[in-house]
This record gives C-alpha cells, sequence and structure tokens, in this order.
C-alpha cells in the first residue's frame, strides 16, 4: 500500500471515473424502487378513483334509507345486513380471540405457544370458500339460510386474526411493564388486564378492526349462507339476510342500469365504512399514547 | 446451634407478625416516624441458593441485612447479584423454571413459607429496577397511585395526599406538580427512576431493592438518585445492586462482594461495613476486586 502517493487534494477533490459511475448507479436504483412504489399504490388509486367514478352519480339519500322494494329502490337493507352480520361475528369471536391471544402470550408454555401460533396460521390461511361450504353444508341444514349460519361462518374468518394480532401485541409488551407491575405486589391476572393488556389495547383494538373489515368484505360464506334478500332484515337472524358483498355481486350481473349503478354505490359505499373503521383506530391508537 | 437458631426464628416470627401485618393497611404516605418503633425490617438470608432450571446461579448466600441502612451488593457480571436481589421479593419465581432453596427472612418471618403469598411479600419489598419502567399508558399521577390503584383498596380522596407525598419522598414532587397528568414516560431518564421509586414506596413497603438503579443514567441524575437513597435509608431497609464501586462506597454501609465459582454459580465472598470491606478486607479476592484488578 502507497497510501502517500496521492495528496489530500487530488484523494477528495479529483473526481475519478469510479465516483461518477456510482453516482449514476445510485440515481438509477433509487429511481428503480420509487416507480416500484408507485407500480404499488397505482392500482390502488385507480379502484377508488373508478368506483368513486361510478357510484357517484347514483348515490342519493335514498339510496342509503330505502330498501331494494321500496318506491325509489336503496340497499339498507344489506348495508344493515352487513353490519350486524360482522357485529355479531365479532362481538363472539372478539372476547374469544382476545382471551385466547392473552393466554397464548403470557400462560402457554412455549410448547402450546408454537402449536397454537401453527394452528392460527392455518385458521388464517383458509380461503372463505372452504369457511362457506362448511356453514352450507353443516350449518345451513341446522339454522336454515340465516343470519345466524352467515355469522358463524364470519367467524370461523375472524376469530385467527383477532387472536393472532392480540397475541403478537402482547408480546410487544416490554417485559419490564410486568414486572413492574408484579413487584409493586399486584397479582398476575390484574398485571395482565390492567397493565399488560391496557399496554397492548391499542394494537388488540387495531386487530378488532381488522377482523371487521375481513368481516366486511367476505362474500362466498354470505353467499352460500346469508343468500340475500330484499326484505327488510333489522336483527331478524333466523331468516335469510342481505348484505352488501352479496348485492354486488348480484347486481353486478344484472341486466338494468340502475342495478348495476347501485352496485358500484355499493362497492363505494363497503369501502368507505371499512376505511372510516382504519382511520377510527388509528385515531384512537395515536391518542392513546398520549391519555 | 442451627436448632436454637430455628427455635429464636419462631419466637421473633410469634412477636413480630402482629405488628408486621396492620402496617399495609396504614392510610395516607405522610411521614411516619412511628414506624421507627414499629418494625424493624431485619433481612436474614440463610443459605439461600437460586437455580434457572438445572443451572444454579447462586450459591449458599447467607447474610443479615440491617434495617435503616444500605446494602449494596458489588462483584463481577454474572456472579448472581441481581438473581439473589430478585429472590429476596420472590420476583424470581416469576421466570419460568426458576427456584429458590434457604431461607429468607423479613423480622424472622420466612418469605417463602408455606403461609406466606408471593404478591404479599412484593407489597412489603418494594423493587426499582435498571431501566426506568414506568408504566407507558399511565400519567405521572397514576403511575405513582398504580400500586394502590390496581389493587383498588385506595379511596380516591386518599389518593391525592399518597401521590403527593411519595413523590416528595422521591425528591420528584417539586419538578411534576406542575404537570401530573402528563405521561410518566414523558420525564427524563433521572425522573422517571424518581417516579419508579415514588411508586415504590407508594405501597409503603419496608424494604426497597434497586437493582443497578443508575446504570442507565448519566452523572448528575445518578448523584441526584444517590442523595435520594441516603435520604431514604432513614426509612427503609435498602439493598443495592451495583456495579459500580465508587458508587456502592458512596452510597452503602455496608458491602456484601460476591463473586463467582468454577461452576458459574455466585457466591458470597465476604460481607462487612462498607469502609472495611473498601479498606482492608478479609479476603485478596476482594481487595482485588475493590482495587479494580478484574471484574
Amino acid at each position: 500500500m502507497k497510501s502517500s502517493a496521492v495528496s489530500v487534494q487530488e484523494a477528495l477533490l479529483q473526481p475519478g471515473a469510479h465516483d461518477l459511475r456510482r453516482a449514476r448507479t445510485d440515481w438509477v436504483m433509487q429511481r428503480i424502487f420509487q416507480v416500484a412504489a408507485f407500480l404499488a399504490v397505482l392500482p390502488l388509486f385507480v379502484l377508488v378513483f373508478y368506483v368513486t367514478l361510478r357510484a357517484l352519480p347514483w348515490l342519493s339519500p335514498a339510496l342509503l334509507t330505502n330498501n331494494p322494494l321500496d318506491q325509489e329502490p336503496g340497499i339498507l337493507n344489506a348495508i344493515v345486513g352487513s353490519l350486524q352480520m360482522t357485529a355479531l361475528a365479532i362481538l363472539v369471536t372478539g372476547p374469544i380471540g382476545i382471551a385466547g391471544g392473552v393466554y397464548l402470550s403470557e400462560f402457554a408454555s412455549a410448547r402450546v405457544a408454537t402449536i397454537g401460533e401453527f394452528v392460527i396460521d392455518i385458521m388464517l390461511g383458509i380461503p372463505s370458500i372452504v369457511a362457506g361450504i362448511f356453514a352450507y353444508l353443516v350449518l345451513v341444514p341446522i339454522l336454515g339460510f340465516s343470519g345466524w349460519a352467515a355469522s358463524a361462518a364470519l367467524g370461523v374468518l375472524t376469530l385467527p386474526i383477532v387472536m393472532r394480532t392480540t397475541q403478537e401485541v402482547m408480546r410487544l409488551v416490554p417485559p419490564s411493564i410486568r414486572e413492574a407491575s408484579l413487584a409493586l405486589g399486584v397479582p398476575v391476572w390484574r398485571t395482565t388486564l390492567l397493565v399488560t393488556l391496557r399496554t397492548a389495547l391499542p394494537g388488540v383494538l387495531t386487530g378488532l378492526v381488522l377482523a371487521a373489515s375481513r368481516g366486511l368484505g367476505e362474500t362466498a360464506p354470505l353467499l352460500m349462507t346469508a343468500r340475500g334478500t330484499n326484505a327488510e332484515n333489522f336483527l331478524d337472524f333466523g331468516t335469510t339476510m342481505n348484505a352488501m358483498p352479496i348485492l354486488i355481486y348480484q347486481y353486478a350481473g344484472a341486466a338494468d342500469e340502475r342495478s348495476i349503478g347501485q352496485a358500484w354505490a355499493t362497492a363505494l359505499v363497503l369501502m368507505v365504512i371499512a376505511l372510516a373503521l382504519n382511520v377510527l383506530v388509528r385515531w384512537r391508537t395515536v391518542n392513546s399514547r398520549v391519555a | 446451634m442451627e436448632g436454637d437458631e430455628k427455635m429464636l426464628d419462631v419466637v421473633r416470627e410469634k412477636t413480630n407478625k402482629a405488628k408486621v401485618a396492620p402496617a399495609s393497611a396504614r392510610g395516607t404516605g405522610e411521614a411516619q416516624p412511628e414506624r421507627a418503633s414499629e418494625v424493624s425490617g431485619l433481612l436474614s438470608l440463610g443459605n439461600v441458593e437460586a437455580f434457572y432450571g438445572g443451572f444454579r446461579a447462586v450459591s449458599n448466600v447467607s447474610l443479615e441485612v440491617q434495617p435503616r441502612a444500605v446494602t449494596a451488593l458489588i462483584g463481577p457480571s454474572g456472579c448472581g447479584k441481581s438473581t439473589l436481589l430478585r429472590t429476596i421479593n420472590r420476583m424470581h419465581e416469576t421466570i419460568p423454571g426458576a427456584t429458590v432453596k434457604g431461607s429468607i427472612a423479613l423480622d424472622g418471618i420466612d418469605l417463602y413459607g408455606s403461609d406466606v403469598d408471593a404478591v404479599r411479600v412484593r407489597r412489603v419489598i418494594g423493587m426499582v429496577f435498571q431501566k426506568p419502567n414506568p408504566f407507558p399508558t399511565m400519567t405521572i399521577y397514576e403511575n405513582v397511585a398504580a400500586g394502590l390503584r390496581l389493587l383498588g383498596r385506595t379511596a380516591k380522596s386518599e389518593m391525592d395526599g399518597v401521590v403527593e407525598a411519595s413523590l416528595r419522598r422521591a425528591a420528584l414532587w417539586d419538578e411534576v406538580k406542575e404537570k401530573l397528568k402528563q405521561p410518566g414516560t414523558s420525564l427524563s431518564g433521572g425522573q422517571q427512576q424518581r417516579l419508579c421509586i415514588a411508586r415504590a414506596v407508594a405501597v409503603q413497603p419496608r424494604v426497597l431493592l434497586m437493582d443497578e438503579p443508575c446504570s442507565a443514567l448519566d452523572p448528575v441524575a445518578t448523584l441526584k438518585i444517590e442523595e435520594l437513597i441516603r435520604e431514604l435509608a432513614a426509612e427503609y431497609t435498602i439493598v443495592i445492586v451495583t456495579h459500580n464501586m465508587q458508587q456502592a462506597s458512596r452510597v452503602s454501609d455496608s458491602t456484601a462482594f460476591f463473586s463467582m465459582n468454577e461452576d458459574r454459580a455466585g457466591y458470597l465472598v465476604e460481607s462487612g461495613a462498607t469502609t472495611t470491606i473498601f479498606t482492608s478486607p478479609k479476603e485478596a479476592l476482594t481487595e482485588s476486586y475493590v482495587a479494580g484488578r478484574f471484574g
């Protein structure tokens, strides 16, 4: 090594071919990543833009307040049906999923936790049509085509989401927080509920919303269970029930322009509801860090 | 000999039990000089061994820890000081597979006795950790109130008094009295550690265990905590684990020096008055450690 061969001035101030090439490579690589990022979000924007474009002419107060058979047809029963079937599914699977996630994170042995995770991951991977056929062939013969059967099918799909998220966010709570509580003489169960779960709460809520979004968008199991109806179906879980995905599926294939337009409008409503849920939870998450 | 000791323990236990029990039910956190005559706060460790599964981390430690004094546990890394400390308030057993042998008694009551619950032990023996760990979801006020609030046994009206007294005792009140509603995590590292001390004293413990409480702090914050430790020593039995020998010599009245044997199990080399340990220790090992020749 003859390091003293070039002066400091030469070494620092005279860019060689190598330096130029490096700068060029740098620039090209950055552009490649930029384009990739752009390509990734492009379909999203196109989708949102196009759906909004097609839906807007059909949006009206009547659309949101009337049922399909009313004088001026609307999609109220689909909105209500979607919300109440998802709500029922979350109401049942939420507490079970949260408790199960807490168990896996806080109390299960390493072996049980690994097995549990494995089983949940399999459940997460269940295609919704599989939950659908199960509900169709096992639950529908007992419960009939009904909101009950649909909610059960949705529950099978939402439970693992709630459970897995809860487990993961509980695990992110630093052990020192649990120790701080235990060292104050707070019993384990109170520490788990009032300190660990409380600290992880924003994440747990996010899991619930993720599950709700998934439930709202599910189509296949609903087609096989709730079936759809034109009648009002408020809290009437015993019979067929309408839902936004069912309505979109049925109307999109219809011949008349109004039905197709209402399919677009329903798609927009569904998107807005899911978006609102996500924004709500983000807002809660940010606030709870301060409060 | 050992039989006599046991007999003595039983007698002590009987005479002290009555005094210890109602103490936790006391109301406000105002300074209570009368406590001095009530409880001695003497910790006696007899042949304590601590295990992680099959691994013995602490071997055969016997030590008397004097009340209203600071006892420092010093020694090289991995010699089981923190583990020993965590056996005293039964935090060690919260780790899966961790067990303790031997006896640890507070005023003659065996903390590992079948009639003693770990949760109760931790109310009487508070702990401050290496890294400040205020509850991130709670305000400064809520952090101090946490111990009492999580147990739900203190009236709301009393809480303000307890919080103020605890923050004063932790020398933090003047710095935070205007912002009790801000998150505990908004404070500086040194303030957070004093917040944790306030949180610990709010539940009225007899003993305070400190596990390298200053190792994550800058020198100025460290000095403040050390001053505070000296003040707290007027009321509590304090056991502090430290890597910093200057700190041990500055804050402690007694020092126990630990080392590791060939199985990596920590053992007590010697203990005594801090001045003795640092100036004329009995063991050559202690001397070379305090002189900074190893560890």
